[in-house]
């Protein structure tokens, strides 16, 4: 089994395969805020999004800006077969983990 | 919303461009640009809009440190200088002995510098390129420490001072040494040039 995944970067590589073909930085950013339900610093996702790409779990391209860019190109990213079975390993670890624990129920203080 | 006012601030904008590194430069300056026009400006008002992209162009900033980005070649000169800076005051207090308040403070301020690029410094890891001058610069740094410790010892007045400064030169050279040797032993294949 491969090393497990870290929440952020499940996150990035589920928020990824949610958008599909519309996966460019900004959407990505804004999905995993979605997710997370909190402000999440841009640099943070770029440079996961980095180390991902390069470990082989997300591939990308480079396609043409728009005028509100100022013309700047987008980098669409797409999950790779190695970010999937990442992601399956990763949730099989964590579904064996949690199994028959039964934490009691504790409010927040 | 084509006006520089409904831009994100300029110098921001151009810091980040120089700063990142090339591959990333174009898309990420563009996303940062288009969330800023079409969604943060809007809901956060324009103050907020700028102190946002402020704060996504600070969160950059462990990105800057890495291979490809000019910052790595800056903060060791920033590093370099600061060093300089130090060296130069040390040899003052060894001659005016009692520099005076203003003078500690500026030195102070000197070695917090140092301390604070060493950090930087050391955040580089591969980033840095194993060049000669630096190997070189590194030795030189322990050299001088070395020599102000000895001679201070040896001096009818112990001075504190002296002894921090010459600690700090020490210490920042043996940093420069173990993080130029992690970067070898990162990139075995990197010739010395």
């Amino acid at each position: 089994m491969a090393e497990l995944l870290g929440t952020f970067e499940q996150s990035v590589l589920l928020s990824i395969f949610g958008l599909g073909p519309e996966a460019y930085g900004r959407a990505i950013l804004s999905r995993v805020q979605e997710t997370l339900e909190r402000d999440v610093a841009a640099g943070a996702v770029y440079a996961t999004l980095e180390r991902l790409e390069a470990r082989g779990l997300v591939s990308s391209r480079l396609a043409a800006g728009t005028a509100v860019r100022g013309g700047r190109a987008r980098r669409y990213y797409a999950l790779a077969a190695e970010g999937q079975r990442a992601l399956g390993d990763t949730r099989r670890a964590l579904t064996a983990m949690w199994n028959n624990v039964h934490l009691p129920a504790l409010g927040r203080s | 919303m084509s006006g520089a006012a409904h831009r994100p601030p300029r110098w921001a904008e151009a810091l980040l461009e120089r700063l990142l590194p090339e591959h990333a430069r174009e898309t990420v300056v563009g996303d940062l640009r288009e969330e800023y026009i079409e969604s943060t400006l809007p809901r956060r008002g324009g103050l907020g809009a700028r102190l946002w992209y402020i704060r996504q162009v600070v969160s950059f900033v462990p990105w800057f440190a890495k291979e490809g980005s000019p910052m790595g070649k800056f903060l060791l000169l920033v590093s370099l200088l600061s060093l300089a800076c130090a060296c130069w005051l040390a040899f003052m207090e060894t001659v005016l002995r009692h520099p005076g308040y203003v003078a500690r403070i500026g030195t102070a301020l000197v070695i917090a510098s140092i301390c604070v690029t060493t950090i930087l410094v050391r955040m580089l890891h591969a980033g840095i390129r194993c060049e000669r001058w630096l190997w070189l610069g590194a030795a030189v740094l322990i050299g001088l420490g070395g020599l102000a410790f000895f001679r201070n010892a040896r001096a009818a007045h112990f001075e504190g001072f002296v002894f921090m400064i010459s600690l700090v030169l020490v210490v920042q050279g043996v940093l420069m040494l173990t993080t130029l040797g992690r970067a070898r032993s990162l990139d075995p294949m990197t010739p010395l040039h």
